[in-house]
């Protein structure tokens, strides 16, 4: 209820969450594209992949956090926590599976 | 079993431009085709009759009332409420006011609900046919051989839908043949359509069914009787719990700017 | 001052903006966004796009304020050959059209004639509907207006728009309960526009007679629209008037019995949170001012004509106080 009031007092306003969402989720599918090119390219298999695009997408988050945000995450999304560290990172893997086989293949073998 | 030997097929570089990269074109070029095709297929909005237009707006006048009660001071939402809810129930602002507690005719005869299911097939339609064309086409052209190795291990369920048509029983299970690459393109499209066609389109058929999972609730649908709509607004707004937004406002703009 | 563009024009022109965008007309008239080839090339080579369309449509006001009639034909031809004739914005362009070409009220007479046979034939049309309202504010039939309104609004009771015009219509009859009801309406729809809390505060504070009530209510109202947007001149403008008003009316002794009489059930003002309201404003006020003076960044994006009004409401202040 108090959550309830609080969000009544300061608004947030559907479009700009609705922009914000759709410049990360743009970065991320983009950045998670070329992780697979990368991660292709090397060769990784399975498990060190999968890591890889797990670092990869942290150190995104953190440039994310760092120079889009410009470190106050709270003024750009509703929970800053899931919007930014959490949810998101597995919204690429899809990207980041289709580009990492497609270099595999292309490479190895 | 002793440790698999790791095992290596030597594949023909034309398979990349003969199957991977038609594959991924089609794909693409389905994607677009679709989206621009549900924007032909969307039927404009009829027009409706004053009537529904005054009964409709009326509904949403009680929702917003009841979603934004807290700009309005006590005595004006006290004198909204008691004028809402006694024309909510006597049906004030009903279309056709006579045909009230009659049941509602059959949503199949009633050809503005039928419409409304036409849109509904309209829209699977333009998701079904493109997917199982393209399947039929990557089943009849491009099985019975494996394409491609997977860098990441899959579980051997999948033997049979990836490796449909190659009939090696040992084969390694990362060793997939076209169709599984076409699932891949399948899901991981969405991010290329978004480059292409800006962020609302209607290109990927997976997002779209995500979407139809809940269909807008609290829509105004022809099957529903709008009688009852109004009742049950009017019973929402009887017992909502007002809280004005203002009180406390000097207060609050204190403590904002002291800092 | 920023550079208007056709695409996004701001929501107040001010007229010499209006001027700019409607000399931007020869370039785009002289291109014609449709192709004039066959059928199937003109699919691949049009520019068209649905900007294409909003200058368009930005445009043609524009020129039709500063009275480039030729240009405002062109494009409603344009505009008419791609949308069609029974396209109903395109019946409002045309109607607004004639109306800004009508030199007497006969002629505005002939133009609202045509509005009620267009509605006769699609009672549905609200766009009409409110160009109707329009002309016969323009004719000075306020009364019959404001009747024109209410039908709307029976039938259409969400558009913020038109309430905030009913409101606007009550007002200057001086019917501030009803304009404020209107305005209500408006925030029901728009919650958080500040304009709509500050114009509402407006109604509240100019309502006659007036008590510590309506002025409470104001002053709520004006800190409300400045919780929204804290750089709002309009907001603090009011809240310091408000302000100014009501430290009197709390300081006397006799409005604390009056207050308990009052039908309003909303807690009590205190005095020195007023006052101390007051100081807010007036220092907010007096910052606004400065910084607009000197030009500095991210505060030149005032109205002029606010900042010398607030100016000068700090200075017969100060005048006052010395």
């Amino acid at each position: 209820m108090n959550e309830e009031r609080e969000l009544a007092i300061n608004p947030i306003v559907q479009t700009s969450v609705q922009h914000n969402t759709q410049v990360v989720s743009n970065i991320r599918n983009l950045t998670a594209s070329l992780f697979g090119v990368a991660a292709g390219t090397l060769g990784l298999e399975s498990y060190p992949g999968f890591i890889f695009y797990l670092v990869g997408t942290l150190i995104v988050s953190s440039l994310v956090f760092a120079l889009r945000a410009d470190g106050k995450p709270a003024e750009y999304f509703h929970r800053p926590l899931g919007d930014l560290w959490g949810g998101d990172v597995f919204s690429g893997l899809s990207s980041f599976v289709l580009t990492w086989t497609l270099f595999y293949g292309l490479v190895r073998a | 079993m002793a440790q698999p030997v790791v095992q290596t097929i030597h594949r023909d570089p034309a398979l990349f431009w003969w199957i991977l990269l038609p594959i991924t074109v089609v794909m693409v070029l389905t994607g677009i085709l679709r989206h621009y095709a549900m924007i032909l297929l969307q039927s404009a909005p009829k027009k409706q009759a004053l009537p529904q237009i005054r009964q409709q707006r009326s509904l949403v006048r009680g929702i917003n009332l009841r979603a934004n009660a807290n700009v309005l001071s006590p005595i004006s939402f006290q004198a909204r409420k008691a004028y809402m809810v006694s024309a909510y129930q006597e049906g004030k602002f009903l279309a056709d006011p006579e045909g009230r507690g009659k049941p509602r005719p059959n949503p199949m005869s009633d050809p503005a609900a039928m419409e409304g299911i036409m849109g509904m097939m309209k829209g699977n339609m333009a998701m079904m046919v493109p997917q199982t064309l393209i399947m039929g086409w990557i089943n009849a052209f491009f099985s019975g051989f494996v394409i491609m190795k997977l860098p990441f291990p899959l579980t051997p369920q999948f033997k049979s839908m990836l490796q449909s048509g190659v009939g090696t029983r040992d084969l390694d299970v990362r060793w997939v043949s076209s169709l599984s690459w076409y699932f891949l393109t399948l899901f991981g499209l969405q991010p290329v359509y978004n480059f292409i066609l800006g962020s609302n389109n209607s290109a990927n058929q997976v997002t779209q069914q995500m979407g139809q999972m809940n269909p807008g609730a609290g829509m105004m649908g022809p099957e529903q009787d709008p009688d009852k709509l109004f009742l049950n607004e009017a019973e929402n707004l009887e017992v909502m719990e007002h809280r004005w937004i203002l009180e406390g406002v000097e207060d609050r703009l204190l403590a904002k700017f002291a800092i | 001052m920023a550079q208007a563009n056709l695409l996004t024009p701001p929501s107040t022109i001010s007229p010499s903006t209006a001027l700019a965008l409607s000399q931007k007309a020869p370039p785009i008239l002289s291109s014609t966004p449709i192709s004039s080839l066959p059928w199937p090339l003109s699919l691949l080579f049009s520019r068209e796009s649905p900007e294409t369309w909003t200058i368009h449509e930005n445009l043609f006001f524009a020129a039709l304020r500063t009275g480039d009639d030729k240009s405002a034909r062109q494009i409603l031809t344009r505009l008419t050959t791609r949308f069609g004739d029974t396209n109903e914005r395109i019946i409002a362009l045309r109607g607004i059209y004639e109306e800004a070409l009508a030199k007497n009220p006969g002629e505005l007479e002939k133009v609202f004639q045509s509005y009620e046979k267009i509605l006769k034939e699609d009672p549905t049309n609200f766009s009409i509907r409110k160009r109707r309202v329009a002309v016969l504010k323009s004719l000075g039939r306020t009364a019959d207006a404001v009747t024109a309104l209410t039908v709307l609004l029976e039938n259409s009771p969400t558009d913020a728009e038109a309430w905030a015009e009913l409101g606007d219509l009550y007002a200057q009859q001086g019917a501030w309960a009803q304009a404020v009801y209107c305005l209500e309406e408006v925030l029901l729809v728009t919650p958080n526009a500040w304009s709509a809390h500050a114009q509402i505060a407006t109604l509240h504070y100019l309502t006659v007679p007036s008590t510590l009530t309506t002025l409470s209510h104001s002053l709520r109202h004006f800190g409300r629209a400045i919780e929204l947007n804290d750089s709002y001149l309009r907001g603090f403008y009011g809240l310091k008037l408000v302000t100014k008003k009501i430290i009197p009316l709390l300081s006397s002794p006799e409005s604390k019995r009056n207050h308990n009489t009052d039908d309003d059930d909303s807690p009590p003002l205190k005095l020195e949170t007023v006052k101390k309201l007051e100081e807010l404003a007036t220092s907010k006020l007096a910052e606004i001012v400065r910084q607009y003076a000197s030009g500095k960044k991210g505060w030149t994006g005032y109205d002029e004509a606010e900042v010398i009004a607030a100016r000068e409401l700090l200075d017969r202040d100060g005048k006052v106080e010395r």
